[in-house]
This record gives C-alpha cells, sequence and structure tokens, in this order.
C-alpha cells in the first residue's frame, strides 16, 4: 500500500506553455447518453440506436414506437399505411379527453395508438400492425379498434398473413364502452382470417395488458414475446388484493407466460426479422403432393 | 500545451506516461478499477478517480467512466497507453466530442488500419509490399479459388483481428474449408464481424517493425526498425534494434516505404508499421500498421535518443517534430526482455502474488520500467507482464552481456516469473547469431 502523499510533485514549468492548443469547444453537439433502467449502464443514443434499442450490456428491450418496430422488420421501401386518416373523437363526452388527445399526438407524433399497412418481409407479402406505446399508452378505443378490424378483413379479402407488435395499458376508459366493444369486434375480424386458413403472429412487447391482450393479442397462431416483457390481464397488485396471495418471482413476465404455455417463444429484438420471415416461409409453401 | 492530461491505462505503462508528463510540467490524473487501489500509477498521479469494478470491461474500457472522470477532472487530453482503448475508433471519436483531445491516431485512420483488408489494400495503393493475399472472401468458391492461386501453406485472418488474434494457419487442402467456416464464426463472434482474407504463411522469416512519428505539419520521420521475432503465439518476448538482418540499404528502402505509407494512411503521432523480412531473399511485406505506441517503444528510445511518449503528447497539442529524418542515426544497440508473471516450467502458467523482494538492476544503460514495489500485491485480472528490462551498448556482444547481467541482479521474489527463461534464451546460438525467426521460440521451447 502506497500512501497518496509518498512521491513529491517536481517543481517543472508546463513546457510550451505558450503553444495555442486545438479549440476544445467544437461544433458538434454532444452525443447524447442515457442509462439503462434495468443494469443503470450508461448508453450512448448512436450505440443504442444501432442495437434496436436493446441495452448491449443486459439485454433490457427499450420501448420503441411503431414505425421504428416495422421499419426494422420489413424489406426496404415495401410499408404502405392504411387508414391514416382515422382520428379519435370524444365519443361519450369523457372530460379532458381532447386534451390528452392532443398531449398524445405531440408526444408520439402519431395520429392514434396503431399504425397499420401492408408491406414485404423477405419477399413475402403481409399485413402488419404496431401499437404505439407513445400515444395513451397504446390503449384501445375506437380507432384503435377500428383500424385493427379493416386490417384483418383486408388481410383475409386479400389472402394475407398477418404480423403484429401489442403494447397496450389494455382499453382505452375515455371511451367507455365503446372501447370494451373493440375487443369482440377485433376478435370477430381476427376469427373470419383465421378461417380463411391465414396465418396470424403476433409479438408481444411490454407491457401489454388489459383488453388488449384478453382479444386479438391472445388470437395468434404463433404468439411471440420480447424479453421481460409484461404481459397479462389485471395487474398484479388487483391479482394480489383479490386473491390474497402473494405473487410468484417473475408473475406476468413473458419467462413466465412461456412456461405456462401462454407465450410460444421469446424472441430478442435483434433477431426477430429472421425469425418472422422464416415463419413466413414455413407456412407460405404451397403444398405439393 | 496541455496542463491536464488523464492516463487511460494502468500498469507499467500508465506509470511511463505520469513520468513523461511530469518532466513536462503537465498534471496528471490516474483512473483506476476497485483491485488497483494500491497500484503505482495511482500514488504517483497528482489525482486518481476509481471508475469501477476489476474486470476491465467495466472499468478500464468502460468509456462513459473513463470519459467522466475526464470532464470532472477537467483534463485537457487524454493518453490511452497500449492495448486497452489506444485502437478503439469510437473511444477517440467520443474523446474530441466531449471537447478533448485524444493523444493518438485520428479515429478515422485507426478505424481504417483497424480494418486489416482495407490496410493492405490502401498500403498496396502506396507501392508498399504487401504478401501475397486475397481480397475478402465472400463464399467457398472464392475461397478454393483464391487459396488455389496463393498457395499452400496460408492464414485465413479476420479483416477485423489483430495483434495475433483472429488468425487461422492452413497446411492441408483438407483444412482450408472447415477452417474457414470456423474463422468466420470466431471472428464474428469475438469482433462482430466475420469477414476475412487469405495471406500466405511466410515461415522462417523476420518481424521487423518500424517507429514512425507525424506530426500535424505533414512532417514524417521513421526512427529505425525493431527485430521483434522473439515470440510464443504471436506475442513477442524479445526485442532488439538494429535488426541483425538489417543493412543500411535495407534500412533506407524500409524507411522510404515507411514515410510514403504514413503519409497514404494520413497518419498523425506514433505509429508502427509491422513487416514480415524474408532473410534469404532481403524481400519485405506489409503486415499491418499499430495506430498507437507500442510495449517496446523503450528498445527505440535507448538507439535513437527520442523520448516517444513526450513527443506524442507535443503532437497531439499541435507541436511541430523538431528534427527530421537527417537528425535520425541508430547508435548502439540495444535489447529488451519482457518480463512476465508466468511459470515457463508451468506452460508459461500465469503467477500471482504479493512481491516479497525487489531489486531493480542498475548502472550505465540500464532501464527497467515496471510497476512493481515492495510488498505490492499483483492483482490476478490483469495482463501478466510486470516489467520491461532494456539494456544497451555500443555493441549488440555487448549489449548481450549487459542483458545477462541486469536479469541475473533482477530480483522479483513472490511469483513466478520469466527472467530466467531469458537468461537461457538469450544464451541460445540462433539468438546470438541474430538469425532467429519468428518460428525459432516455439521450436525451441517444445524441444
Amino acid at each position: 500500500m502506497l500512501s497518496k502523499e509518498l512521491f513529491k510533485k517536481p517543481k517543472n514549468q508546463l513546457e510550451h506553455a505558450e503553444t495555442v492548443l486545438p479549440d476544445p469547444r467544437k461544433d458538434g453537439a454532444e452525443e447524447p447518453c442515457l442509462a439503462c433502467p434495468a443494469c443503470k449502464k450508461v448508453l450512448f443514443e448512436n450505440d443504442l440506436e444501432r442495437e434496436l434499442f436493446v441495452c448491449e450490456h443486459c439485454g433490457h428491450h427499450f420501448r420503441v414506437g411503431p414505425r421504428r418496430r416495422i421499419g426494422w422488420i420489413v424489406d426496404p421501401g415495401t410499408f404502405t399505411e392504411h387508414d391514416a386518416g382515422l382520428l379519435s373523437e370524444n365519443l361519450i363526452g369523457f372530460p379532458g379527453y381532447e386534451e390528452k388527445l392532443a398531449a398524445a399526438h405531440k408526444k408520439s407524433g402519431e395520429a392514434d395508438g396503431v399504425l397499420t399497412g401492408t408491406a414485404k418481409i423477405g419477399g413475402f407479402p403481409c399485413a402488419v400492425f404496431a401499437m404505439d406505446p407513445d400515444f395513451m399508452m397504446g390503449s384501445m378505443g375506437t380507432v384503435v379498434g377500428e383500424k385493427i378490424t379493416r386490417l384483418f378483413e383486408y388481410a383475409t379479402r386479400e389472402g394475407l398473413p398477418v404480423i403484429g407488435f401489442t403494447v397496450s395499458g389494455g382499453a382505452r376508459m375515455q371511451e367507455g364502452i365503446l372501447s370494451l366493444m373493440q375487443m369482440a369486434k377485433t376478435s370477430g375480424a381476427v376469427r373470419r382470417h383465421s378461417d380463411a386458413g391465414l396465418l396470424y403472429v403476433a409479438v408481444l412487447t411490454d407491457p401489454t395488458t388489459g383488453g388488449v391482450t384478453a382479444s386479438f393479442a391472445m388470437e395468434a397462431d404463433v404468439t411471440l414475446a420480447e424479453p421481460r416483457a409484461l404481459i397479462g390481464f389485471a395487474g398484479p397488485r388487483v391479482i394480489e388484493q383479490t386473491t390474497r396471495q402473494t405473487l410468484p418471482e417473475g408473475f406476468q413476465r413473458a419467462e413466465f407466460l412461456l412456461e405456462k404455455g401462454f407465450v410460444d417463444k421469446i424472441v430478442d429484438r435483434r433477431k426477430q426479422r429472421m425469425y418472422l420471415h422464416t415463419l413466413l416461409f414455413l407456412h407460405g409453401r404451397e403444398e405439393t403432393l | 500545451m496541455f496542463s491536464k492530461i488523464l492516463i487511460a491505462n494502468r500498469g507499467e505503462i500508465a506509470v511511463r506516461i505520469i513520468r513523461a508528463c511530469k518532466e513536462m510540467g503537465i498534471s496528471t490524473v490516474a483512473v483506476y478499477s476497485e483491485a488497483d487501489r494500491d497500484a503505482l500509477h495511482v500514488s504517483l498521479a497528482d489525482e486518481s478517480c476509481c471508475i469501477g469494478p476489476a474486470a476491465v470491461r467495466d472499468s478500464y474500457l468502460n468509456i462513459p467512466a473513463v470519459l467522466t472522470a475526464a470532464k470532472v477532472y477537467g483534463a485537457q487530453a487524454i493518453h490511452p497507453g497500449y492495448g486497452l482503448l489506444s485502437e478503439n475508433a469510437r473511444f477517440a471519436e467520443l474523446t474530441a466530442q466531449q471537447g478533448m483531445t485524444f493523444i493518438g491516431a485520428p479515429a478515422k485512420v485507426i478505424s481504417a488500419m483497424g480494418d486489416k483488408d482495407a490496410a493492405r489494400r490502401t498500403m498496396k495503393a502506396a507501392g508498399v509490399p504487401v504478401i501475397e493475399g486475397s481480397g475478402l472472401i465472400e463464399d467457398e468458391e472464392t475461397l478454393l479459388k483464391e487459396a488455389e492461386r496463393i498457395g499452400l501453406p496460408l492464414m485465413i485472418k479476420a479483416r477485423a483481428g489483430g495483434g495475433g488474434r483472429g488468425i487461422r494457419i492452413v497446411r492441408e487442402r483438407g483444412e482450408l474449408l472447415p477452417a474457414w467456416r470456423a474463422a468466420f464464426a470466431e471472428a464474428q463472434a469475438a469482433f462482430g464481424d466475420g469477414a476475412c482474407y487469405l495471406e500466405k504463411y511466410l515461415t522462417s522469416v523476420k518481424h521487423v517493425e518500424m517507429q514512425l512519428l507525424a506530426d500535424s505539419e505533414g512532417n514524417v520521420v521513421c526512427l529505425g526498425e525493431r527485430d521483434c521475432s522473439m515470440q510464443r503465439r504471436n506475442q513477442k518476448l524479445l526485442e532488439e534494434s538494429p535488426s541483425p538482418a538489417m543493412d543500411g540499404a535495407l534500412r533506407r528502402r524500409m524507411t522510404a516505404c515507411c514515410v510514403r505509407a504514413a503519409r497514404a494512411a494520413g497518419y498523425l503521432g506514433a505509429g508502427t508499421i509491422e513487416f514480415l523480412l524474408d532473410q534469404a531473399t532481403g524481400e519485405f511485406y506489409f503486415m499491418e500498421m499499430n495506430t498507437r505506441l507500442q510495449v517496446e517503444h523503450p528498445v527505440t528510445e535507448m538507439v535513437t535518443g527520442v523520448d516517444l511518449v513526450k513527443w506524442q503528447i507535443r503532437i497531439a497539442a499541435g507541436l511541430p517534430l523538431d528534427f527530421s529524418q537527417k537528425d535520425v542515426a541508430l547508435r548502439d544497440h540495444a535489447i529488451e526482455c519482457r518480463i512476465n508473471a508466468e511459470n515457463p516450467m508451468e506452460g508459461f502458467c500465469p503467477s500471482c502474488g504479493r512481491i516479497r523482494l525487489l531489486h531493480v538492476p542498475g548502472g550505465p544503460q540500464v532501464r527497467f520500467d515496471t510497476a512493481l514495489y515492495q510488498d505490492y500485491a499483483i492483482p490476478p485480472f490483469y495482463d501478466s507482464m510486470i516489467g520491461k528490462l532494456i539494456v544497451s551498448a555500443k555493441t549488440r556482444e555487448e549489449a548481450i552481456r549487459k542483458m545477462q547481467a541486469a536479469l541475473c541482479e533482477l530480483v522479483i521474489e513472490g511469483v513466478e516469473h520469466t527472467g530466467e527463461f531469458q537468461t537461457e534464451l538469450i544464451s541460445q546460438p540462433e539468438f546470438r547469431a541474430g538469425t532467429y525467426t519468428t518460428g525459432f521460440l516455439t521450436q525451441w521451447i517444445g524441444s
């Protein structure tokens, strides 16, 4: 152990003290960085973006908007948006809903809580949807329900598989019973799509809860999930209070659901494109005798 | 001139850099991991900052932590040493973004030279001879075609590799395909980039590297060569300058070549170009360029009288070199023996322990670079090199005698080390003759 005072400081003047140093304040902006909420390590935004918003240290999957998601999955330039003009209205006169909608538009930059359209993945045409965590927590109101329904109906008519990404706090309270009705409506459209023998793959992302879980999110042929995603119907507190039981570790996380059979496979975001492509390939081939 | 520099490294090189700063009147900030609290470089620096736990990736390679320490302590520049972040283009870029000077090559040069395949092409275009080889191997067909053209034995090299890593040797046709697949997978896993190229495998060659200094005014000076052919598993154990295989004419040709190469690469700072030299034909071939200070830099310092670390700092501060190529002369002969905390009798297994007794040799032209001190406990997490013993004398014969004496006077009790092994090594006739090639050491150890 060496004392920090052990070595004396040499009496040397700074050599070349008059030289002009390279200008320290450059015009380049400082690179933004943030801390991973899971492992607390510092991440540079450019690095994070390169990793599809997955923490390179602990694998924590950050929440991302629908356009980014679709952009990572589909073949470049193949996405055609549907029903972009559908906007929510305050149908039951719920106080403060207009303000909430305006704030949501501003925060997410999207028209409502889901982005729908058609695209190609690895050359395979399909219908896609991705919900928006920044638009009122992806809550399902009449517009979300309508867009999803129209997408499934379109896919049924055109014979297309559907690939969808869910993220939601559940049914949108501000539209009351009309939101709940979307559960039945979307489920009906999904059922007809299924009866037509078409493939539907859902990727459940963190968090997928409430009326969305209890309807179209869990009605897929293949149900995938992102690692550690919270997937459930009722929230943990309500469950604990109702059942008066302590919930096990990891309850309602994707890994727990995988174990119990509610999720077919957990796929890391960085591998999703390849995996979805494979599924489309396997289910897309014509059977020949 | 920078008034404060942060040293983003540890061990003997951190001590070396701090020493240069002390001479220049520059304040120093050391960074250390939790395992390095008692390290010499921490006490030697004016200020110090703990940047993480023992594991290298959480401390010395923890870029946000290093940059934060530099900002908080008000460093104007960061010296990365060798290894660790010294050839990390991203770190160089981020340092500059934070308004500090990275003491080393510019980020884009680091990237360019870090891509071994691109580096080869840059050198070739600049008229530097390169080893017969291929471009990137895209598929099996190209692999077989190129292998046929180049001929066996050959090496499959990862373009993202370097420093001896990501290399596979293929001696028989049957090994080719599996070796390529394995090399690709390994490189993909280790460097995130599996792309490989082929190079003819030259045996019985000397590894000769040239030291360069390039300033911001376009002056490039070559400070002679170092013969680093004593290698075990692509790790150097002993280096000397001048190379016994060099004569004046060859040195002039290689110097001209290097200066051309440095200009072609847009180089700035201290750098080293590694060549393979075929003693029989006198032909030399570019192997790779290291855009950093090398471990064995003291050898060049002893024969040229140029303080490479000080010049790195001056160049980074924008000062021009105050000497030109004609002022450079290799005087005397220098040898460096690396002292590793390893047991040569147990397959060079690393050894740890507390230093009970340390006696360092001295006398004219005897230098020992180390971070050891008596009662120091060597942490088990880092490199096994614990010191470098460098001597110089008027002739090579005298330098060998001096090294022999100095090695015997060097006492490090508490760990197993390779000092005695080195005394055996320098007594070998192949070493004394100076003709030893890169295959010699492994062969001698095996026998």
